[in-house]
């Protein structure tokens, strides 16, 4: 039998679905190799109550409405699956007072005394609100990650990623290094690879997107960065830009 | 009596938004396009960061339309600092945003539209019938992406595209790969209006529409100009234009309690952006196979009828392709110049970008200060623009479809929503009051 499926999106810009109705020359297979049966971007007749094998979740948590929403699909799914640096890691809306502080500041200054009625929560990965069985990251995710995972996840494996930094997969392709001979801020060696390090091989430093990669010498980085007069504020709030820097616990 | 029609949430569109229309007897008293797409505040997080930063957080506001917030952010940055970018660089931004645009055309026609047309729930359950329509849409999607992986390198949030240039040019053998895809596509667009032309007709929604669209300074585009032009209701030319800076007098927008997205008004009246309102504004930039192509899809131009935004983007496709074909065999005939972006130095000021997103008007006002760091940042989308006339449209339908069963109103409503191709996400993007 099929697995059931449902891809869903919390607050974010849509661009992990898109990015999965991107793989064109793939959908029509990939859809008849599943049972999808709740995707509300892509289809009107979805059935929103049924149990489901898999469910895939972008976005970051931003409103209770997008709270309940989670939680309601993690009670229907048998394996949750945060899809995306926003569901991963809390993404761009996360940084700095994104996250804490200023948020109610911020919202007064966009919509006046209406938004102080807008159902509006700081920003929240998924693994802050419920539990989350794997991660695919990346801002938007890689297809080819994508479609690995999906096949993994049909043959009844642990979709596994590669744990090491952006900068393995720079030095694999030959690439000058932005940082240590043109010392820009390049998240490369903090940041987890599966992009085949797309940005510095068109000459432009990492900004991180894909968040934090667990086997990082992380020391080293940042005396790196310390060693090039980049201002530490810098690194941080750039390192900052995509993922806070707690884990996603998973 | 009164009923109250809703739909809690809509399928088939970008973003999260539902639609409300109250009626007593058949009188319509309220419509709401509400908007409960969470707010992420974005341009209130830009404060502080370097203008090197802005275009790769901003265009996280929306990834259909990233490559067009990315260009406009660069638009708005470079006007601050005075940065001059080389005729090279604005020719292959050019292409770029036809890139995304014959992407996101491809993606709504095929996968988000039509499916209403034939009474499918989805693109997928379409292709079980018509496996050929659907593939083509998607070769014609891909081929939008190709075009953004190539110029942008990468289909989604483009990473290439700096303030003053790109990290790196298009290899050759990059180009002559899309030059055969271009080729493909010219037939497959053909192919296209063919499929659509055969389409049953949608004609539930007429009234006279004021349309606003970027005037082009040279050819039928997207990318190019900072004027803006306003066109009288129901009219096709004799409108008046002003300067994207002055972008405050076009959306003099509102906040409402139902919708996350302020709503825009031009003197106090609801105006339409978008394909059709580009078509319309600037039809006689067209080329000769986009105009037949007008013919075929029986579209008249200026249209009181919003659903035609879906026939527009038709042609617009066509345009497109054959537009990027010329691009692509232009710059393999010249030859890719090698340059470095331009130098760019910062200070303090205000700079404005303007431009066309696949769903119409997109404006970015960035203020700097003179160490190149954002002290404020207005972003106002196209869904945000079109959300009062999304209203206005509804009840439109709403009143002439008063014999209506409640299902099929619902359907007509939907198919309105749809028809705009509204970007959610990008509409609680707003203006600061």
């Amino acid at each position: 039998m099929k697995p059931s499926v449902g891809i869903f999106g919390l607050t974010g810009c849509a661009g992990d679905q898109l990015v999965m109705l991107n793989c064109e020359d793939q959908l029509l297979d990939v859809v008849a190799a599943l049972d999808i049966r709740d995707f509300l971007m892509a289809s009107s007749g979805n059935d929103e109550e049924c149990p489901l094998d898999v469910a895939l979740v972008e976005g970051a948590v931003l409103t209770r409405r997008d709270e309940e929403k989670l939680n309601r699909v993690r009670e229907r799914a048998k394996l949750l699956v945060a899809v995306g640096t926003c569901a991963v890691w809390g993404g761009v809306a996360a940084m700095d007072g994104g996250r804490d502080g200023d948020r109610a500041r911020l919202l007064a200054e966009t919509y006046g005394p209406t938004g102080a009625a807008y159902d509006s929560t700081p920003a929240r990965a998924l693994h802050e609100v419920v539990k989350v069985d794997f991660n695919i990251s990346g801002c938007p995710i890689e297809k080819e990650q994508f479609i690995s995972a999906l096949s993994h996840l049909l043959n009844g494996n642990a979709p596994l990623f590669p744990q090491y930094p952006v900068c393995t997969e720079c030095k694999m392709r030959e690439n000058n290094c932005l940082l240590i001979e043109k010392g820009e801020v390049c998240c490369g060696p903090l940041t987890v690879a599966g992009c085949n390090a797309r940005c510095p091989a068109l000459n432009i430093a990492c900004v991180g997107c894909r968040g934090p990669a667990d086997d990082a010498n992380t020391t080293s980085a940042l005396a790196m960065f310390g060693e090039k007069g980049i201002p530490r504020d810098d690194i941080v709030r750039k390192l900052r830009t995509f993922a806070p820097m707690e884990g996603p616990g998973v | 009596m009164s009923t109250t029609i809703t739909v809690e949430h809509l399928a088939r569109i970008e973003g999260h938004a539902g639609i409300t229309v109250e009626l007593e007897g058949k009188a319509v008293r309220s419509v709401r396009f509400e908007v409960f797409e969470g707010a992420r505040l974005l341009e209130g997080l830009l404060r502080g960061r370097s203008y090197q930063d802005v275009s790769q957080i901003i265009s996280r506001i929306c990834a259909i339309c990233s490559a067009a917030h990315s260009l406009t952010s660069l638009k708005a940055t470079e006007d601050a600092f005075g940065v001059e970018a080389s005729p090279q660089t604005h020719l292959l931004r050019d292409l770029l945003y036809r890139g995304e645009s014959i992407e996101s055309h491809a993606l709504h026609l095929f996968c988000l539209a039509v499916p209403d047309y034939l009474n499918y729930p989805s693109v997928v359950a379409l292709a079980a019938d018509h496996p050929d329509a659907a593939k083509l849409g998607l070769r014609l999607k891909k081929l939008g992406n190709t075009i953004q992986e190539v110029v942008g390198g990468r289909a989604v949030h483009p990473v290439n595209c700096i303030v003053g240039g790109f990290g790196a040019l298009p290899a050759e053998d990059q180009l002559i790969a899309l030059r055969r895809d271009l080729q493909q596509g010219m037939a497959d667009c053909q192919t296209a209006i063919e499929i659509l032309a055969t389409l049953p007709p949608a004609d539930f929604c007429h009234t006279p529409t004021v349309f606003a669209a970027l005037q082009p300074p040279a050819d039928y585009g997207y990318y190019h100009g900072n004027r803006i032009e306003m066109l009288p209701e129901g009219k096709a030319n004799g409108g008046v234009t002003f300067a994207a800076a002055d972008y405050r007098s076009l959306t003099n927008e509102k906040a409402v309690p139902h919708s996350h997205a302020k709503h825009s008004l031009f003197q106090g009246r609801p105006f339409m952006v978008g394909s059709l309102a580009r078509v319309t504004a600037n039809r006689e930039k067209l080329s000769d196979r986009a105009k037949k192509a007008i013919q075929k899809l029986a579209l008249t131009l200026p249209s009181d009828n919003p659903m035609d935004n879906n026939k527009a983007q038709a042609v617009e496709l066509v345009f497109d392709v054959e537009y990027a074909l010329a691009t692509v065999e232009r710059l393999l005939n010249e030859g890719l110049k090698p340059e470095r972006p331009a130098p760019v130095r910062p200070r303090a000021g205000t700079g404005t970008g303007v431009t066309e997103a696949p769903r119409g008007l997109l404006v970015h006002s960035y203020t700097y200060d003179d160490a190149g760091r954002i002290v404020s940042a207005d972003v106002i989308t196209p869904t945000a623009m079109n959300a009062a006339s999304i209203e206005h449209h509804f009840r439109c339908a709403a009143e002439q479809a008063a014999a209506d069963s409640h299902q099929a109103l619902k359907k007509k409503l939907e198919m309105i929503a749809r028809a705009y191709d509204p970007c959610v996400s990008c509409s609680v993007h707003l203006l600061r009051s």
